[in-house]
């Protein structure tokens, strides 16, 4: 354990020094920047509503995107959002542990659940993983609720204060995100992404050449749910209330739509994707009423008369079909669309003469 | 309600085992043909329940027929989902098959909510209220006692197909050894089709059925997709009577398990089954052949 630990020390030393000199290190530079003065020129309801869960999303998918590139496709996400959030904010309020240190423990409590899961889960297959993990989140919210005298997850409760609302948090967040979603850049390029990486291609083969794929399937695990716990419990200071519908399915599947539409195994890919997703959950359940300006008055209510809202329904079908469109046509996600169109648009610059 | 007790809980779990098997059987002969885990396999229950609830109110059509025409659009269904989206990922990355089910279960789940809103329905039979007297204090619906037939029927003109006629042949082939069988003149992508059609039709009569015997709404396909899973792991993949089995047992364990420990550790209970066997046989109880 220590040498391998040690070889990746050191792999990722390479790859510090190996980034500090890459073009995507101008590029990463640029993104902090663009992403710190953005906010000032927006209004509030844009940074809190739009800006932070988008961050916290990306930290989130990110977390799952490092689980997927091991080949173990989570449906049970949600439950280490939950416990990341419950706990954190349970911590605070009940033995006012200061909140940045609850957040530190929820996601250790998270990581060492994440532990237990994944002894059971290391040796499933694809489907089966993608079973079990999702029972385990049907489980756990089963206990959260059973456990309501403790957790109050029934009807749920406000969660306090760390830094101001607005401006101050976002920053908070920012900052979170960059040095989480950096360090989990360094597992995936360092030896135990690339173990990741042969074992998602192949785990047979995997095994064959020597990887303990048990052993780094775990790593895989405990280094993303303690991400997922973090994601967890910046979601429950963000909105500023918890209870049990953290644990909904929806926010199992929300990582995995982020993580496969941006680009799976790609630290940009979530990043994209969470943008992507959060500014579709935000402006298209208004589609109904757009829609509705341009068909006529009553919009599309007449097409379907047995809902009273058409929006909701009408995104979410949306999300489906556009997460199959991107399976089937561009199953690398859109991060290399848009690195094909920025090239294209370089080299036809260059070309006229 | 009919019997109360464990009895009734016994009879409950029977029955509610029925419609698990069907649906465990359609998502086996999927797997088992097209090393395929379809999990918007449940979403189709929920559609047949809507297709039969639809044809009963609007045409006035005996709910009993209305499970035939749930069967027939359901597979129809199933075609277009073979044809446009899983045979695009089909033998490449197990996580892209994962990925397209989950949209369609978005897809189903939000089109019925559009198509018939977010409201609980039953399909009322003609059958209604009426049941059997089986001795003191013990009596069971017809409905069920139709419910459990129908199933038997479906089951064993399914063993026939599969048994006796030449595409049943073509299945078995192709689930053993799906290369041999095309070098041997099958056609995989005909043989596909009539497969995936055939466990969507399977899941449309579940959901007839459950539609008849139970309150449906567009979300209740997510939970038997999971049953019906932990079924064909119980059972042993690719096993049909190893499912019926599988089905049985799995029925009453949860109809039992609910009786002694109330409702809301159903879910939990059927997770718990399916974690267990899961851990003790990673690839399920029979073992998963070939790949």
């Amino acid at each position: 354990m220590s040498r391998t630990f040690k070889n990746s020390l050191g792999s990722i030393k390479r790859e510090v020094v190996n980034f500090s000199r890459s073009q995507k290190f101008y590029f990463l530079i640029a993104a902090i920047a663009f992403a710190a003065i953005l906010p000032i020129f927006l209004t509030t309801y844009v940074v809190s509503e739009v800006l932070t869960p988008m961050i916290i999303f990306a930290i989130y998918a990110s977390s799952w995107n490092l689980l997927a590139s091991s080949g173990q496709g989570s449906l049970g996400h949600a439950a280490f959002l939950g416990i990341g959030s419950f706990v954190s904010a349970l911590l605070a309020i009940k033995s006012g542990v200061p909140p940045i240190i609850g957040l530190f423990l929820g996601s250790l409590l998270s990581a060492a659940i994440g532990f237990l899961i994944g002894l059971t889960c290391v040796r499933l297959k694809a489907w089966f993983l993608a079973m079990v993990t999702f029972g385990f989140s049907v489980i756990i919210v089963t206990i959260f609720t059973e456990l309501d005298d403790f957790t109050s997850a029934v009807l749920g409760f406000p969660t306090p204060l760390i830094v101001g609302r607005g401006l101050p948090f976002y920053y908070m967040t920012f900052a979170i995100a960059v040095i989480s979603i950096f360090t989990m850049y360094l597992v995936m390029k360092s030896k135990i992404g690339l173990a990741f990486k042969a074992i998602h291609q192949n785990e047979l083969e995997a095994k064959m050449v020597g990887i303990n794929t048990a052993k780094y399937r775990l790593i895989a695990f405990v280094i993303s749910t303690f991400f997922a716990g973090l994601a967890g419990g910046l979601f429950a200071y963000s909105i500023g209330y918890i209870d049990h519908s953290v644990f909904d399915p929806y926010y199992s599947f929300l990582p995995l739509m982020m993580a496969v539409i941006g680009g799976l195994g790609t630290i940009e890919g979530p990043i994209i994707g969470s943008a992507i997703i959060v500014t579709i959950d935000k402006y298209l359940p208004r589609i109904d009423l757009i829609l509705g300006s341009l068909i006529g008055r009553e919009g599309l209510i007449p097409l379907f008369p047995a809902v009273s809202s058409v929006g909701p329904p009408l995104r979410m079908l949306g999300l489906g079909v556009f997460l199959i469109v991107v399976v089937i046509f561009a199953p690398k996600g859109v991060a290399p669309l848009i690195k094909k169109a920025y090239n294209y648009l370089s080299s036809s610059e260059e070309k006229p003469k | 309600m009919i019997t109360s007790g464990l009895i009734g809980a016994l009879l409950w779990g029977v029955v509610i085992g029925c419609i698990y098997i069907l649906l465990a059987t359609g998502l086996n002969i999927i797997f088992g043909v097209m090393k395929l885990v379809n999990f918007a396999h449940g979403q189709l229950l929920m559609i047949g329940a809507y297709i039969a609830f639809t044809v009963t109110t609007a045409l006035g059509l005996n709910a009993y027929i209305a499970v035939l025409v749930a069967m027939g659009t359901v597979a129809l269904i199933g075609v277009g989902l073979e044809r446009f989206t899983f045979r695009r990922v089909l033998g490449a990355d197990k996580l892209n098959e994962i990925f397209v089910s989950l949209g369609l279960i978005y897809v189903f789940e939000n089109a019925a909510v559009l198509l018939w809103g977010n409201t609980t329905y039953q399909i009322s039979s003609p059958l209604q209220g009426l049941q059997l007297s089986l001795g003191q204090d013990v009596a069971i619906s017809y409905d069920m006692l139709s419910a459990i037939l129908i199933v038997i029927v479906i089951l064993v003109a399914l063993f026939l197909l599969l048994k006796k006629t030449k595409i049943g042949l073509a299945m078995r082939a192709t689930s053993q050894k799906s290369n041999a069988s095309m070098l041997m003149g099958v056609n995989i992508e005909k043989v596909y089709i009539f497969t995936f059609a055939l466990g969507a039709a399977l899941a449309g009569a579940a959901g007839a059925l459950y539609g008849i015997l139970l309150p449906f709404n567009p979300a209740i396909g997510a939970l038997p997709t999971i049953k019906a899973f932990a079924i064909i792991i119980i059972g042993g993949l690719g096993s049909i009577p190893g499912a019926v089995i599988g089905g049985l047992l799995y029925g009453i364990a949860e109809n039992t398990a609910v009786y002694f420990l109330g409702a809301t550790w159903q879910d939990a209970i059927a997770f718990a089954l399916l974690i267990i066997v899961l851990v003790i046989r990673p690839t399920g109880i029979l073992g998963e052949k070939g790949e």
